[in-house]
């Protein structure tokens, strides 16, 4: 895999070329903190770092640490500074990027992987393809290394009895193109790369999950017969309500894009016929011995090509929505099935 | 006696000195509860979890590892949600513990979640020997930190079968009014765990392959619909070991059980009967919404990959 890479842009030739992990292996113990933080952050989205380690094809993450939300004196709820008051403390200040400085080092000296190789954002219902995801996750790739993820963890359908956990990666298409600022067409389903996740633990840690399994029997009964819940009504519309405001978005991007398009066929039009005068004027120029016009003066007023980006995402996103209902939808059909059955038989 | 430590560790004084306690005014209390049979401690897997991860990377040549619990005191429950490490020495009767350390971590996990304080701290055994003389030097550090600390042994030795969790009150022990040495009472431990937890670990336990635990066994994510098998194959398999149990009954194999036959009946009777016609309109209903969900879902989906295809 290293070998389809071409030859790097100048300003990364001193950065090794590193060979893209395929996979994401993540230790229990950072999946279980990335979940209770996300679960008592709720209602609200949060993100945090994850340290690990990246090695040939896989990117191992063992470790996770929550980052304070940017504004902590609007909350009220589980973040806000109520149980330990330290107001004076010059860390209540501290920007993110601090932050994590700081809990790096505090990490380091109980000999944590002191290595961050991601990060990882809390979701509502799969809606995770913002800008602000895609400028993180960019600078992260750009500065870090090119197998820097972002780890998207959904509390609310994994309420549903499914772990909702994805890995996902800017792929270097999208990469060169952002970098360069160029608006090469790329299809939104390009823009992301999604990577399979496995948990692992070492051999002391599973023996402790061996233990738990053993202990806590029923605990795992009821994750398995809340799956088989029926109600879909509450899903499927939040589901569908969250479509409908995203394809308003798309409508709306498509009809400034043929707004610019109007403006550009009417740019090209007046630049034709100046090129046209230009090209008179240099031929009486050459005629009379003068010295010809450049003829190709690049006009200054161009309009803004309204930004690409907004449409990708939305597409990305409604795409990423539509899996998600044909998923549901199909469980739902075997759960239907399955409630039927047992009201024939009981009849 | 008294150690002295490098800069930043705490010098810990022999117990018999140490009278006096800095209390914690608004932090609930435990030491209100005479019997410590009254208090229950919960811990969450997360921090069973830490332990261990700690314990595995601890350095050299140490034989256990400490740490600080997080979490709240409700009554006489004691829930410790998180935890971090905290790093240590100890040498034969001196121990050395990393308080401006700890009092780091404190505040930035405080930026995070406001509502943990600290509980108690954690061990893992030293040597097999649940708790050891230096263990109480080390509780008594953390009574200045909080009221009635609780202190948390995991057992890491692997001597026993499983990796037992054990939790231990300290009181003073007087004779004549004056504190000789501290007594640690064993509390009672109970698992408690979010669904969400709870949900992950299942998934741990589960995806690896063939569902059964192996050392190196690494688990998978697995789509909805794996999982959702699963499930019915679980429901099928309990339905038919409760039918089996009922046709032996009947004929006459097995004695029968009437709390069990009640408990049958019971789950049968739970299963809401109605008219067919009834039902049917119900059925026909749900699935009319689901096919055109997913009708309307499969048509955006088109519409959006011939937009990729006219490049726009």
């Amino acid at each position: 895999m290293s070998g389809a890479w071409g030859a790097p842009a100048p300003e990364r030739a001193a950065m090794k070329e590193l060979p893209l992990i395929k996979e994401v292996h993540m230790d229990g113990l950072a999946v279980l903190k990335i979940i209770k933080h996300c679960t008592e952050a709720l209602p609200g989205m949060v993100a945090g770092s994850l340290l690990g380690l990246d090695q040939s094809a896989t990117l191992e993450v063992t470790h996770s640490f929550p980052l304070p939300s940017a504004k902590k004196e609007a909350d009220t709820g589980g973040e806000g500074g109520v149980g330990l008051a330290r107001p004076a403390d010059e860390l209540s200040n501290l920007s993110g990027q601090d932050y994590q400085m700081e809990m790096m080092k505090m990490l380091r000296e109980v000999n944590v992987d002191n290595n961050c190789v991601g990060w990882y954002q809390s979701m509502y219902l799969g809606s995770f393809c913002t800008q602000t995801l895609v400028d993180n996750q960019y600078t992260y790739q750009e500065n870090l290394s090119d197998n820097a993820v972002v780890v998207l963890y959904d509390p609310v359908q994994t309420a549903r009895g499914q772990l909702t956990l994805k890995a996902y990666r800017l792929s270097k298409e999208f990469m060169r193109a952002y970098r360069e600022r160029k608006s090469d067409h790329i299809k939104p389903s390009e823009i992301l790369d999604e990577l399979p996740i496995r948990i692992r633990n070492p051999g002391l840690v599973n023996a402790l999950v061996y233990d738990l399994q053993g202990r806590g029997g029923a605990g795992s009964a009821e994750c398995d017969f809340e799956r088989l819940d029926l109600s879909t009504n509450p899903y499927l519309e939040k589901n569908l309500e969250f479509l409908c405001g995203w394809v308003d978005d798309l409508a709306n991007e498509q009809w400034k894009f043929q707004a610019y398009t109007r403006t550009l066929l009417k740019q090209r039009h007046d630049a034709a016929r100046w090129a046209d005068r230009r090209k008179k004027a240099n031929d009486e120029r050459r005629a009379a011995g003068d010295e010809p016009l450049p003829d190709d003066e690049a006009h200054d007023r161009r309009p803004d090509a309204p930004n690409r980006m907004e449409s990708l995402l939305i597409s990305t996103q409604i795409s990423a929505y539509c899996s998600q209902i044909n998923r549901f939808t199909g469980s739902s059909f075997e759960k239907l099935f399955l409630a039927g059955s047992l009201q024939r038989e009981a009849t | 006696m008294s150690f002295s430590g490098a800069d930043g560790a705490l010098i810990l004084n022999d117990p018999a000195t140490q009278l006096s306690r800095t209390g914690d005014a608004p932090a609930p209390t435990l030491t209100g509860y005479a019997s410590t049979n009254d208090i229950v401690v919960k811990v969450h897997p997360v921090v069973l979890f830490s332990v261990l991860d700690h314990y595995l990377r601890r350095p050299e040549g140490q034989v256990r590892v400490i740490g600080t619990l997080l979490g709240k005191v409700n009554a006489n429950v004691v829930e410790v949600t998180n935890s971090f490490a905290v790093p240590h020495q100890e040498k034969n009767d001196e121990v050395a513990v990393g308080k401006d350390f700890n009092k780091q971590m404190l505040a930035l996990s405080g930026l995070v979640n406001g509502q943990e304080r600290i509980v108690g701290w954690y061990a893992t055994t030293f040597d097999g020997a649940q708790v050891v003389d230096n263990s109480s030097l080390i509780h008594e550090f953390f009574t200045t930190e909080c009221e009635s600390p609780v202190h948390i042994v995991v057992d890491t030795s692997l001597a026993s079968d499983t990796i037992g969790c054990r939790a231990y009150i300290s009181s003073p022990l007087e004779i004549a009014g004056e504190a000789l040495a501290n007594v640690f009472h064993q509390v009672q431990v109970q698992l408690e765990s979010s669904e969400a937890e709870r949900i992950c670990i299942d998934r741990m336990v589960k995806g690896q392959a063939g569902g059964v635990l192996t050392p190196d066994g690494i688990a998978s994510v697995d789509s909805e619909a794996v999982s959702l098998e699963s499930s019915m194959t679980r429901l099928l398999a309990m339905l038919e070991a409760a039918s089996a149990f009922v046709d032996k009954v009947v004929a006459g194999e097995v004695p029968g059980d009437a709390q069990v036959g009640r408990k049958i009946a019971d789950t049968l009777a739970v299963v809401p009967r109605m008219r067919p016609e009834a039902f049917a309109k119900m059925f026909d209903g749900n699935l009319q919404d689901l096919l055109m969900v997913s009708y309307l879902s499969s048509l955006t989906r088109t519409q959006l990959a011939i937009a990729e295809k006219l490049a726009i």
